[in-house]
């Protein structure tokens, strides 16, 4: 890898396997991708936060919970696409997901209140429109108060 | 962020989680948020949108006033 700075080296390499693999790795699988101690890499993690462009694991800064529009777990967003499958972390990230990959997807969703399973594609680069909405429960101003909630 | 079939449903969802209904998008502006916040997200610049950056991503797609505006002081 080329001699960018650490923080986007990690960065880079948290999107590079997640793109691979379907997975956001923790700091182990990174450290070992760009040879770098895994200490440093959490470290990375940590400041890659402030910046607001992940989310580590409340509990474990060695795993990653977000790197959007990705999902380091399962949620009610899988997104299949390039063959692979994917996790968003909300509707807006499903889409994300293939704005960020630059490729069609799909994303077996459903109705946040009743369940109902509802469909999202993007086909030749443009969403298939249906007459969904997408409800934004919480303001701008607050997004990373409670990433998980919003 | 939840999809619904309908805004009837985003009603009742907000009904019984006692949540105030706040704006919807529909799909065209959905898929336009994620383009702008997310098409550069796996390269080299890749960084999230400033605060003065956001504001005019939601105006172009018709989401204005204090609920978009990430320094708004009207929700705290």
């Amino acid at each position: 890898m080329p001699d960018y700075d650490l923080d986007t080296k990690v960065k880079l390499a948290i999107y590079e396997i997640t793109a691979e693999t379907g997975r956001i790795p923790n700091s182990s699988a990174v450290s070992h991708k760009i040879d770098i101690d895994e200490s440093e890499v959490v470290t990375a993690f940590g400041r890659l936060h402030a910046k607001r462009l992940l989310l580590p694991e409340p509990d474990d800064p060695s795993r990653i919970r977000m790197a959007p529009p990705f999902s380091g777990i399962a949620t009610a967003f899988p997104v299949e696409a390039n063959g692979r499958n994917y996790f968003a972390n909300c509707v807006w990230d499903a889409y994300g997901i293939a704005a960020a990959l630059h490729c069609d997807a799909v994303s077996r969703a459903s109705d946040g209140h009743t369940g109902e399973p509802l469909t999202l594609e993007v086909k030749n680069g443009q969403p298939v429109l249906k007459p969904y909405v997408a409800h934004f429960a919480v303001p701008a101003a607050h997004w990373w108060d409670n990433l998980i909630f919003t | 962020m939840l999809l619904f079939r309908s805004e009837e449903t985003v009603n009742l969802w907000c009904a019984s989680h006692d949540i105030p209904r706040r704006p919807q998008v529909n799909l065209t502006q959905l898929w336009q948020l994620a383009v702008q916040w997310y098409r550069n997200r796996l390269t080299l610049e890749s960084r999230r949108p400033a605060p003065d950056e956001m504001v005019p991503i939601f105006a172009s797609l018709g989401l204005t006033g204090p609920f978009w505006d990430p320094k708004s002081d009207q929700w705290r």
